[in-house]
């Protein structure tokens, strides 16, 4: 095998690097910026209720109140009044993927979207810059009572009560500065309902592509699993690499009802001009269980740190991640839990490598209140350096406010080991086979976590080549 | 005077909720009247001490490892939300950070600066003792500096009349030259009347090696903030915290060991206890530099909660911008254990006196490795009255 197919190489992203730019003739584009006018503008092209449209304001206004933090990667490089808040296809949402315009429709089936539907998907929601251009749901997921739609039509339809008294609740814009941004201009995501005691067997898949230059996506995704249901969705991105900046900020919000169970999976693989600065929050009932899934390979930057809140008594969460932080790359990564309710339990996992100059960071918060007796909590996060280039940091926080507790911690920092490069290599493998094999295996506790398909995505992205395999 | 400081940084920015980036030191009608050292009981034969020295005397004894430092620094990036130039213009960098430096600027504190000769292993520990009266407010400041191949052992002892109210701010830098080792003992037993902090930075040079034992044991609020370092190749942190707060007391700490040195180590011990109302806040980094090839760095911190109206607060960061190095960080956070409770208890110890059992346990870990027995026992009898 060729020489340079030995070592952990970058991500080869050039299936996600197709751009449309011969077609945007056919997109509606917002002005840049982010403006009273433009907010304005939005809500009309949309067709908001009335709350909505205040709502919007009122945002706007939060956000223009914030300061930024002072605590995360630079955001030098984004303009914010270079970036355009709403792109949209001249074409319609389509319900039957034919229907789909063509050049969207090349786009999605290079990144195998379709084929993931057909054949391990419940439900499939496809959005392409600002708007939803594909909705569907298998017929006996439908039949079962699961709604999954695109927010808009949740928005005015059938659920707008329930869109009503969930939206923005669990992540208010006050939150911060870039969830008071989402507040203003969101536009698209799925709006997920799972009715009481139904399981989804197979996954539901929202799949977000960024086509535009200069342009931010704003999607809001709702989920409600209510008492005893079950659901695993999956979350993907991607976009075509520019050389100006592109904003993410999208907001996922959770609702775990009593005794029920999400699984949240999420390939982040977003092009490394874009400034990923999005929130996911979770709020847990009694006896149920959210799991996260994430890998974040894509970004030039990104604040990323889902948080789940353990309301409910003997409820739990468990978080996996990992992070790839390549060349040009500054990914702050890594989860928030606040136990509120008695005898529930987290568990926090991460690993994060580091190459070519990149900057992985696992930040995390860990809270338990007065009130959460018998709560435990488990902590660990492993960081791989390949290079001295390159930063691996672990800001980790907890804040401990019950005796009945058990709290429990561990961190690591490293290169690969030369004892375990020694123990391959004795056994028949070269030097640079052992080294790669050995970062597949540090990452193989999240890929184990996913769906095959996502997993062999996933491995795909860090693209490790290994001599002979 | 009023009292207004901002100290002990984490050296990267966290979440702002978490309330822990820093800590506020604001203590109104402070009357400041002494200010000077306490002349140690006896001084070792090859130790000299310098009573009143200027600010330009400590400068001189940290240029050359300064120079050092100067030239070590890279361009590479720090972490997110680095607060290294907060600190900057300290004449060695500090665990509370540069307010303190211009507090004792500001109040004209003397120095003093206790030197050991160079090859000389000083046996016998240099004591210093501070004994505060009632209403008594204290600052003081001390540069230990332990010369090429030499060793020296410093004991720090705070203690007040029971039921005092007063101030006592402590300022210690420490410089280990070639091949030097620092032993430096702080017990504070003062009553929780008082306000104190005590801030401590260190140098360590080739193979030098700086060891620092801390008791935390009285006074209603504590700041403290240790900073080391490790600049030389094999050059050695070791350090071992024991603390004990109750009723209201408040413990707010942060140590932080910088590695520049290829081959360097820290290897940084916390244990302690919180009853009743106390709140702690603990921030421990390890900082691992660009160039530390080889280097290893273990943090471990072991906490016993004895009341549902603690608040603990554990910030245990690791920074990293070297590939071959080992950086570990462990944190164990609880009640006692059931087994632990009914071993107890079916060896005829109730609840209550097996409680008071493991804390005494917890902190004579630590006092143990005081090399001063009389000390040791003081200790023992100042836990064993407020228990």
């Amino acid at each position: 095998m060729a020489e340079n197919n030995k070592t952990v190489v970058d991500i080869d992203r050039s299936v996600y690097d197709i751009k449309d730019v011969e077609n945007e003739q056919d997109f509606y584009r917002m002005e840049d910026g982010f403006t009273e006018d433009i907010v304005k503008k939005i809500s009309e092209e949309k067709h908001d209720p009335e709350w909505m449209r205040q709502f919007r304001l009122d945002s706007l206004k939060i956000y223009n109140e914030l300061e930024m933090p002072d605590w995360g990667p630079e955001t030098d490089g984004l303009d914010m009044n270079l970036i355009s808040s709403y792109v949209r296809s001249k074409s319609d949402m389509k319900g039957k993927w034919e229907d789909v315009p063509e050049d969207i429709k090349n786009t999605f089936e290079r990144l195998g979207i379709p084929e993931a539907e057909r054949e391990s998907l419940a439900g499939v929601g496809a959005q392409y810059d600002s708007e939803l251009v594909y909705h569907n749901v298998k017929d006996e997921v439908a039949n079962q009572g699961v709604i999954y739609t695109d927010m808009e039509s949740a928005l005015t339809g059938e659920y707008a009560d329930m869109v009503h008294e969930y939206f923005m609740k669990l992540v208010p814009p006050t939150d911060h500065k870039y969830a008071a941004l989402h507040g203003a201009v969101w536009s698209g995501g799925s709006f997920v309902y799972v009715p009481k005691g139904v399981k989804v067997d197979i996954p539901l898949q929202s799949y977000f592509r960024l086509n535009a230059a200069g342009a931010g996506q704003f999607e809001h995704t709702l989920i409600i699993v209510d008492e005893g249901a079950d659901l695993h969705f999956i979350e993907g991105c991607s976009a075509p690499k520019y050389n100006v900046a592109n904003l993410h900020a999208g907001c996922v919000e959770l609702f775990v009802k009593k005794n029920a169970r999400l699984r949240y999976s999420t390939i982040e693989n977003w092009s490394k001009n874009m400034y990923n600065l999005n929130t996911k929050r979770a709020l847990v009932e009694e006896g149920a269980r959210m799991e996260w899934v994430s890998g974040s390979f894509g970004s030039h930057t990104s604040y990323l740190y889902p948080m789940t809140i353990l309301k409910g008594d003997h409820s739990t969460m468990e978080y996996t991640g990992i992070t790839f932080a390549g060349k040009g790359q500054n990914l702050d990564t890594g989860a928030k839990v606040v136990h509120q309710g008695k005898y529930t339990s987290s568990v926090i996992s991460t690993k994060s490598i580091s190459k070519s100059g990149g900057i992985g960071t696992y930040r995390s918060s860990v809270i338990i209140n007065k009130e959460a007796k018998h709560a435990k909590t488990s902590v660990s996060c492993d960081s791989l350096m390949l290079d001295s280039i390159s930063r691996a940091d672990t800001i980790p926080g907890m804040d401990i406010r019950t005796d009945d507790a058990d709290v429990g911690h561990e961190a690591k920092i490293g290169r690969i080991s030369d004892e375990a490069v020694f123990y391959l290599m004795s056994r028949g493998l070269s030097e640079e086979d052992a080294r790669a094999m050995i970062v597949s295996g540090f990452a193989n506790p999240v890929s184990k976590e996913l769906p095959l398909e996502y997993a062999v995505e996933m491995n795909n992205l860090i693209k490790l080549e290994m001599s002979g395999g | 005077m009023d009292l207004k400081m901002k100290v002990n940084h984490l050296p990267a920015l966290t979440y702002r909720f978490l309330k822990s980036n820093s800590s506020e030191i604001d203590v109104n009608d402070l009357y400041i009247e002494n200010t000077k050292t306490p002349e140690p009981d006896m001084i070792p034969a090859a130790v000299t001490v310098k009573s009143d020295a200027a600010k330009s005397d400590v400068q001189d004894v940290f240029a050359k490892i300064n120079e050092k430092i100067k030239a070590k620094q890279t361009k590479l990036p720090g972490p997110n939300g680095d607060t290294a130039p907060f600190n900057d213009g300290q004449i060695v960098r500090t665990g509370m950070g540069i307010e303190v430096d211009n507090l004792m600027d500001e109040m004209n504190v003397p120095v003093m600066i206790i030197t050991a000769d160079e090859g000389y292993k000083v046996e016998e520990p240099v004591h210093i003792k501070y004994s505060l009266k009632d209403g008594e407010c204290v600052l003081g400041s001390q540069v230990i500096c332990a010369k090429k191949g030499s060793e020296i052992t410093i004991i720090m002892e705070y203690e007040s009349e029971a039921d005092a109210k007063g101030f006592l701010g402590i300022s210690t830098r420490l410089l280990a030259e070639e091949g030097a080792k620092i032993n430096l003992v702080k017990v504070q037993m003062l009553s929780e009347g008082f306000v104190h902090f005590d801030d401590i930075g260190g140098a360590c040079d080739d193979k030098a090696d700086i060891e620092t034992i801390t008791m935390q044991l009285g006074a209603g609020k504590t700041w403290g903030g240790t900073r080391v370092t490790l600049l030389g190749r094999k050059s050695i942190f070791n350090n071992h915290t024991g603390y004990l707060c109750r009723h209201t007391q408040e413990y707010d700490m942060n140590y932080v060991a910088d590695q520049y040195g290829q081959k360097t180590e820290s290897n940084m011990v916390f244990r302690g206890v919180l009853l009743d109302n106390a709140v702690k806040t603990f921030r421990g980094t390890l900082d691992f530099k660009t160039g530390s090839a080889g280097s290893v760095g273990d943090e471990q911190e072991d906490t016993l909660l004895l009341s549902p109206d603690v608040v603990n607060r554990t910030m245990p960061v690791i920074l990293c911008g070297e590939e071959d190095v080992d950086g570990r960080h462990g944190a164990s956070i609880g009640q006692l254990g059931d087994d632990t409770l009914f071993y107890m208890e079916s060896r005829g110890i109730d609840e209550d006196a097996a409680k008071k059992l493991m804390i005494r346990a917890r902190m004579e870990s630590i006092a143990r490795m005081i090399p001063d027995e009389a000390l040791i026992i003081r200790i023992q009898q100042f836990i064993r009255t407020i228990l």
